[in-house]
């Protein structure tokens, strides 16, 4: 708890819990076992907000499987009232967060060295915590499901090779 | 075969798409649109130092840089600073773009990329994003204009310490910058 807390500072409202420079790789290693979704958006962003409801949809479809959409706004601090809104608005679970980074070219690079720092921008992770797609810019959702339900396939099939081959070793 | 072909075709589009004007390489002649839809060349728009900055009508970020965009345009272009604004959103028609330069009070034109093949070509990603092209055409910085959507956080101008030490024929410090801001709607993705 109190790594965590060293990671990420108190939050400012009640449901948005900030996150700093340092804070996305520990959020990334704290949803090892999940596949999860990392959803950067802002309230400025038109494209961002058509996005999450349906996001909020997918989680919905997937939750069972170990699929898990975490939000990371990208407001500035004044907006963060309006973003907790919207938030509550399409009815977004779990824990939410909001950058508070002294530098935003170090939160960008902290996120994905590649990323320019568009909205929108979604980070798809598998089980053992390693990016396997980044999606930047308006992306169809029938896209993102696709390689989602790709992931949990690989991870099916991995899984039962991990089996036998624990399975040949014991016998 | 048709597996051999698919992924020749792959492998073309990726290098089609691949980025071409990056940081420290030379930007070659390449044509935009005026609002009429007619085409300029880059070779008769630059100057000694070139800025081209990629911007939107819709985007709140870049809407938020107007008057530091028209800022920086008056305050360089007395200093030889040519600059060329551009607009690759697919969203945002050249009537939409006129509407808005003159709602905005832009000092400065402001041109169409169709089919965003200029922001392919320097694989620009955001509004506002910013290249500095020096008079042997090599990208010197490339990025955003400052470090902060909200003026009253700003603490870096970026793109005028950028001007300012390639016009004193210096190295730029932060040659290449990152912020916030929305992504350029295109034709096709190019990542």
């Amino acid at each position: 708890m109190k790594i965590a807390l060293l990671f990420l500072s108190i939050p400012l409202f009640a449901a948005l819990v900030s996150l700093n420079e340092t804070g996305f790789q520990k959020l990334v290693s704290d949803h090892k076992g999940k596949v999860v979704l990392y959803d950067l958006w802002a309230t400025w962003c038109d494209s961002c907000r058509a996005e999450l409801p349906q996001l909020v949809r997918l989680e919905a479809k997937l939750r069972s499987q170990g699929f898990e959409l975490v939000t990371i706004s990208a407001d500035e601090p004044e907006a963060a009232a309006d973003a907790e809104k919207l938030l509550k608005q399409f009815a977004v679970r779990g824990v939410v967060y909001r950058k508070q980074a002294a530098d935003d070219q170090h939160f960008i690079d902290s996120i994905d060295p590649k990323w320019s720092g568009a909205l929108p921008a979604m980070f798809l992770y598998d089980k053992t915590g390693h990016q396997v797609q980044a999606f930047i810019g308006e992306t169809d959702i029938a896209v993102i499901e696709a390689a989602i339900r790709k992931v949990f396939s690989h991870s099916t099939i991995t899984d039962n090779f991990c089996c036998i081959i624990v399975g040949i070793f014991l016998y | 075969m048709f597996r051999t072909l698919t992924i020749s075709l792959g492998l073309l589009a990726g290098i089609l798409s691949a980025q071409e004007f990056k940081l420290g390489s030379q930007v070659t002649d390449f044509s935009i649109q005026d609002l009429d839809g007619k085409p300029v060349a880059f070779s008769t728009l630059r100057g000694p130092i070139t800025v081209v900055t990629f911007i939107a009508t819709q985007c709140p970020v870049s809407n938020s840089y107007n008057q530091r965009m028209n800022a920086i345009y008056q305050d360089y272009s007395s200093k030889g600073v040519k600059f060329i604004f551009v607009n690759a959103n697919r969203s945002e028609p050249a009537s939409e773009v006129r509407e808005h330069a003159k709602r905005v009070g832009f000092a400065f034109p402001v041109y169409k990329d169709a089919d965003n093949v200029l922001a392919d070509r320097f694989d620009a990603q955001v509004t506002p994003e910013s290249y500095v092209i020096d008079s042997a055409g090599i990208i010197r910085y490339h990025g955003s204009i400052d470090d902060s959507q909200n003026e009253s956080h700003i603490r870096t101008q970026r793109l005028r310490l950028a001007l300012d030490a390639v016009l004193a024929g210096k190295t730029v410090d932060q040659a290449e910058t990152k912020t916030f801001g929305c992504g350029i709607k295109r034709v096709r993705q190019s990542i």
